[in-house]
């Protein structure tokens, strides 16, 4: 099995989750640029347009780092919204991150893809735990109108410790 | 009655399905001619296995073309996970799951 994965040269992650709500709700938390994302790392969606082809940047909340830069491939409110994905701490190529919306009896499927990660990087590493993290908090959000205890303390701790992010994350080296 | 815990823990309440998920776990993407090919049973029942463990949202199943692709979901182990266990109790119980794991490979020797 372990063969079968060294083989393979880019990796595919799927996390998906019911949640009680409205489809327009989990829409809006994914694509609101308003106020710090609470189903992502509290980050906040800089944009220069949602449509394909716009660029996207998830900015720290004081706007001082950009954590993640892309590009809008498919924008179709409430169904998918599908972006190129890149970790400007690391050096990996982008990846692919798709958000699937489904109404199904008693609420929304939320499916959450991340497609064309180099197996084995920094990158893989990261979204294989923060994914588990973003659907999480978003059905949290969805359901209760806020992310759990928990999270909004590691929030807090990234707002007081944002100064620990490598240099190149500068959002003056990221202009949109 | 969608996402509910008790499917969750009925699918896993078995071996051969939480084999299933560990095959899935190992190899994204793969079908379940892949799956079948570990199990001594019919391709049929390995289906019927794989279900309960879709309907628990375990396994996702994606269509891509006529074939079915198979990858695993922690997202319903996440939130079992969630649910009972806190920051500090996430400290001290890791640090007893290392200590079992590493005195038990230690046990099976090189």
């Amino acid at each position: 099995m372990t063969s079968d994965a060294a083989k393979r040269a880019t990796d595919k992650l799927v996390f998906q989750v019911h949640i009680n709500g409205r489809i327009d709700d989990v829409w809006r938390e994914i694509t609101r640029t308003d106020a710090p994302q609470g189903c992502f790392f509290n980050a906040v969606l800089h944009t220069t347009g949602l449509r394909p082809g716009g660029k996207v940047q998830m900015r720290t909340k004081s706007g001082g780092n950009t954590l993640v830069i892309g590009e809008v491939l498919e924008f179709d409110p409430p169904r998918r919204y599908a972006v190129t994905f890149r970790f400007t701490q690391y050096d990996d190529p982008p990846c692919k991150v798709i958000h699937d919306l489904r109404e199904v009896p008693g609420g929304v499927e939320y499916t959450l893809t991340v497609e064309d990660v180099a197996a084995g990087s920094k990158t893989a590493k990261d979204m294989t735990g923060g994914g588990k993290m973003i659907v999480n908090s978003l059905k949290r959000i969805v359901e209760t109108g806020r992310p759990s205890l928990a999270t909004r303390l590691m929030y807090k701790m990234f707002g007081l410790m944002e100064f620990v992010l490598p240099k190149k994350c500068r959002s003056k080296n990221w202009p949109l | 009655m969608p996402d509910s815990m008790d499917a969750v823990f009925q699918a896993l309440a078995c071996q051969s399905r939480r084999q299933m998920v560990d095959i899935v776990k190992a190899a994204p993407g793969c079908g379940v001619g892949h799956v079948a090919s570990f199990f001594p049973m019919s391709r049929i029942a390995v289906m019927k296995h794989l279900k309960v463990l879709a309907e628990a949202r375990l396994i996702v199943s994606e269509k891509e073309g006529r074939t079915r692709r198979l990858y695993f979901n922690a997202v319903p182990i996440q939130l079992i996970y969630d649910r009972w266990t806190g920051e500090y109790s996430a400290l001290w119980a890791s640090q007893l799951t290392d200590l079992k794991h590493r005195i038990e490979a230690k046990g099976k020797g090189p």
